[in-house]
């Protein structure tokens, strides 16, 4: 019931939002610049489902910037003209990325190192390895089967399925219920018999797997694997879901509100784009924003 | 814990090893401003092959886009006792005081590709200024001094920014006829530099003649945009830089124009100047690197 009430409230904030912009730019509500909005926000909203499954742990993941990057330049390396069928760089893509994933969550939980310093390791060591492979510069010429993953609305189909999925697995199976047991109360869900690493496994695991899809779909749509892409990605993916209500100490939260929180993000973004706002301003205004729409969640979870 | 002490232990001392049996070759200490930056890369590079055909040796080190981790390794090389440093400045004010250490200690500092506000031995670079110049002129010639341009910008604040933004400005003054429209920092980004194309198209559309992207990454955004909204036949784009993609493009006849900088150019003089210094030859305390406007008519004279 509160998190309907909070995500109830950032309805009403974009609502507002997306009125006062129609209004004063017409081009606003128009077909073509609403697919415009959700397009661009489709990669970060892939990296913020991600991480909702992390953060509804109680956990975090720092690393998602760059292991963008590496399963990006990875994908990009099979997506050459002749090379291979498509599926091969897509797999190799998502399978990188929970290759990292799946390492966070081992030691995470088998190292028992805390979250912040594991992913933020891996932050570091995912950009080496993304640099190491691509030799420090991009991998373009990519094929044309590859680079239609990022045209059009297909980017936005992606984001779509990977919510659906998620919104499934996190209300409708045990494995949800689990998550957010663990996130709300690691020893009582220990003492209820549920595998709390298993879960934290898993989460980190999803989490990556995730994040190198959004590798993929981002080296499509820029038509090359950069090894410098992604800087400051997980900042954003980790604002979607906390202005969709998703708690930072774990177990509350859920995809809906991280969806509604990175369409936030995505037409202040435009918004501001639209209206020609200084590059000075548009950060200001986009710090208060994120401040602002958590501290109004809060507030009506508490009333 | 013990081990991985032990560990680290003899990697630092099978470098300084290393660096023994080095001894009585010209020790030449580089830091460089960030190597996951493709120009950067063919700088480093530039300046490897012309070390080893003058056969001094080089340290080079990456600091990461951090003015202060540069100052550290400019005092590690100080340390050291290197013959001379080469450094590839991140920041104006902020990488000064490696300057101003390495002259304090005697040791020529050559500053290479961007300036310190600190006086160094000698500078080879280019004036990023002239590079905005070359693109605003072209777009002028292509729009016969008459219509619309947006300007992409890099990082807000930094040099090469600063100093494109002076450069397109002065040359837009020149022209009357040319208006600036919309002006908005896309942060170097590709994928940045998509998304704000995708808005200006939304607000401005047909109004755009010609877009200015301060480098080629986001001239490559850019012009996907346009692509994909089937608007790249009325709109001029060019960059800055001619990375590997936008000559590929130019090529193409899909980007109108990128400027080339002399990555190749800046790192061999960089080198040939300190050795110079080092066997007190005479030398230019300012050496400039021409920029040259790329386009479909002489690309090839770039590709290799």
């Amino acid at each position: 019931m509160k998190t309907w009430l909070s995500r109830f409230g950032l309805v009403i904030a974009l609502l507002c939002i997306g009125t006062a912009l129609s209004i004063v730019k017409p081009v606003f509500l128009t077909f073509p610049n609403l697919l415009n909005v959700v397009r661009q926000i489709s990669i970060n909203g892939i990296l913020a489902v991600g991480v909702t499954y992390v953060l509804l742990t109680g956990g975090v993941d720092l690393s998602l910037g760059s292991v963008v990057a590496l399963s990006g330049v990875v994908a990009a390396g099979f997506a050459h003209p002749g090379d291979w069928p498509v599926i091969v760089p897509v797999a190799a893509g998502v399978l990188v990325g929970a290759a990292c994933g799946g390492i966070n969550g081992l030691v995470v939980t088998k190292g028992r190192v805390a979250p912040f310093i594991v992913t933020l390791g891996m932050m570091t060591a995912a950009r080496g390895v993304a640099l190491v492979v691509s030799g420090g510069k991009p991998v373009s010429n990519l094929g044309e089967s590859f680079r239609w993953i990022g045209s059009g609305a297909v980017p936005v189909i992606v984001f779509l399925a990977v919510s659906c999925v998620s919104w499934v697995v996190l209300s409708n199976l045990r494995l949800g219920r689990h998550l957010y047991a663990v996130g709300g109360n690691e020893n009582a869900a220990r003492a209820s018999g549920i595998n709390v690493e298993g879960v934290k496994l898993f989460a980190y695991t999803i989490c990556g797997a995730l994040a190198g899809l959004g590798g993929v779909v981002l080296a499509a749509r820029i038509t090359t694997g950069q090894p410098n892409a992604g800087v400051g990605y997980e900042l954003d993916a980790i604002a979607a879901v906390v202005i969709g209500g998703t708690s930072l100490s774990g177990g509350v939260g859920g995809v809906g509100g991280t969806i509604l929180g990175a369409l936030l993000m995505g037409v202040i973004n435009n918004g501001l784009d639209l209206l020609n706002v200084s590059s000075y301003y548009q950060a200001i205004v986009k710090g208060i924003i994120i401040v602002g729409a958590v501290w109004l969640n809060q507030r009506k979870e508490k009333s | 814990m013990r081990r991985l002490l032990e560990f680290i232990l003899a990697l630092a001392l099978s470098g300084c090893a290393q660096h023994k049996s080095d001894e009585g070759r010209v020790l030449i200490g580089v830091s460089l401003l960030n190597l996951s930056n493709e120009f950067i890369v063919m700088l480093h590079r530039a300046m490897e092959t012309r070390a080893a055909e003058l056969s001094v040796k080089l340290i080079v080190n990456d600091a990461q886009r951090s003015a202060d981790r540069q100052v550290q390794q400019v005092e590690t090389f100080i340390a050291q006792r290197v013959d001379a440093i080469i450094l590839n400045p991140c920041e104006v004010e902020a990488s000064s005081p490696a300057v101003e250490k390495a002259i304090a200690a005697g040791i020529p500092i050559i500053n290479v590709n961007s300036e310190t506000r600190a006086a160094p031995t000698a500078f080879v670079g280019s004036r990023d200024e002239e590079s905005a110049r070359l693109a605003m002129e072209y777009i002028a010639r292509r729009l016969d001094g008459r219509g619309n341009v947006v300007m992409m910008h890099g990082f807000m604040g930094q040099a090469a920014q600063i100093k494109r933004d002076r450069g397109a400005k002065d040359t837009l003054a020149k022209f009357p006829g040319l208006k600036l429209i919309a002006e908005q920092s896309a942060e170097w980004d590709r994928a940045k530099a998509m998304s704000l194309m995708e808005n200006w198209i939304q607000s401005l559309g047909a109004k755009i003649n010609a877009v200015f992207a301060q480098n080629d990454e986001m001239a490559m955004g850019a012009l996907l945009a346009l692509e994909q909204a089937g608007l790249k036949d009325k709109v001029i784009v060019v960059g800055v830089d001619a990375i590997s993609d936008a000559l590929q493009a130019v090529k193409a006849g899909r980007l109108d124009a990128t400027v080339f900088q002399d990555a190749r150019g800046q790192g061999r003089g960089a080198v040939d100047l300190a050795v110079k210094l080092l066997r007190n030859e005479p030398f230019e305390k300012q050496v400039y690197i021409p920029f040259q406007l790329v386009t479909r008519e002489n690309v090839g004279d770039y590709m290799n």
